[in-house]
């Protein structure tokens, strides 16, 4: 499938040892069957033990390996080197936007504050029932898509509006978070969690250039969510709280 | 001022603008005969045309305004300069403050000197 050796470059940045980051290339021999870039990584660092790069379940579901593969973001682990590779070379870089903390390794302080800003968990003050919160069928239905999300930030670090304003813009995937909350029939908190995200740049920075749904490992759409909630603000907010308690 | 309400005058002013465009080139698509100078200034004195003219001068102006903020606040900020420069990054506030002043005050002098020649 490939020629007899695959060039790897990689992004490379140890702060305690270079000024600026350099990209690195690695020649490697080629592999016999098809593998994920995970594994090619793996490889790599047979050759060169410094190389850095976050990994833990290696089947998309942490979220740990997002990172830039050829110039769109993916997980490392679920990306096969076949669908990427242009004549032979992959370039590997970290995720873009955020400060690198070494090689592929970035640093998602603001990413996880953004996540944290829309307060992502059930918000119900009444009693809780013996059991469980119970919910219709329809009202589940409309969590899917919503709640597979793993957070790995391929999505939000490939919007140039979370690029620009990372603390004012909400970014794509806390958005799909806020949007699961915002859905969810059991969530009493629709109008607190509008008026948080009413001012001109949580959600209305977004201009639905769409590169959150093209590089989205798990095929989610933020931004149909964001969409969604953009409506949510539009219409009155007492309507919709009436409308989800009916 | 909160995010759908400028969504919505950005809309809502392009709609304006819209139909401002249409209004003109109704006048001219339905005039008889080719329009003579005449023809032209008494459409343009006529108080609804220099009521219009003026509302879609006021919502030109709104419509730029939202889009070059929004440009503002994306390219001239502290982290988008500091890419191209670090000591850029320090002064990002005050270039970013100075571009919308001078965006406002030209908008300013520019909606005075169109109401003054449609009014006056």
């Amino acid at each position: 499938m490939f020629g007899k050796k695959l060039q790897v470059s990689l992004y490379r940045y140890n702060p305690e040892e270079d000024k600026f980051p350099y990209m690195k290339k690695y020649t490697i021999d080629k592999p016999e069957r098809d593998i994920m870039v995970l594994d090619l990584l793996h490889l790599l660092k047979e050759q060169d033990q410094s190389v850095s790069y976050r990994r833990s379940c290696r089947e998309g579901v942490c979220g740990s390996d997002g990172m830039n593969i050829n110039g769109k973001n993916g997980l490392a682990c679920i990306t096969p080197i076949s669908s990427v590779i242009k004549r032979n070379k992959i370039e590997l870089r970290p995720l873009p936007g955020l400060p690198v903390i070494r090689d592929l390794v970035v640093d998602m302080t603001e990413f996880y504050a953004q996540y944290e800003k829309i307060k992502p968990f059930l918000q119900n003050e009444t009693t809780a029932p013996e059991q469980e919160r119970l919910q219709s069928p329809e009202e589940r239905d409309k969590l899917d898509g919503l709640y597979e999300c793993i957070l790995c930030a391929c999505c939000s670090t490939s919007c140039p509006s979370f690029w620009w304003n990372p603390d004012k813009f909400v970014g794509p995937a806390a958005l799909l978070q806020a949007y699961r909350f915002l859905a969810d029939s059991r969530d009493l908190k629709t109008e607190e969690r509008l008026d948080a995200l009413s001012d001109p740049f949580s959600v209305y920075r977004c201009h639905g250039i769409m590169n959150c749904v093209n590089v989205c490992p798990k095929g989610l759409n933020p931004n149909k969510a964001i969409g969604e909630i953009k409506s949510m603000l539009h219409k009155n907010k007492k309507d919709i709280i009436a409308s989800d308690r009916i | 001022m909160k995010g759908s309400m400028i969504w919505n005058l950005q809309r809502y002013s392009s709609l304006v603008i819209l139909c401002y465009l249409l209004y003109v080139s109704s006048f001219i698509v339905l005039s008889e005969g080719p329009i003579n100078f005449f023809d032209w200034t008494n459409f343009f004195l006529s108080f609804q045309t220099r009521f219009f003219t003026s509302v879609a001068c006021i919502f030109i102006l709104l419509h730029a305004f939202i889009g070059l903020w929004t440009v503002g606040t994306d390219y001239l900020t502290e982290r988008t300069l500091g890419f191209l420069n670090k000591s850029l990054s320090k002064i990002a506030n005050i270039i970013r403050k100075t571009y919308l002043f001078s965006f406002v005050l030209l908008g300013t002098v520019y909606l005075i000197v169109i109401l003054y020649i449609i009014w006056l």
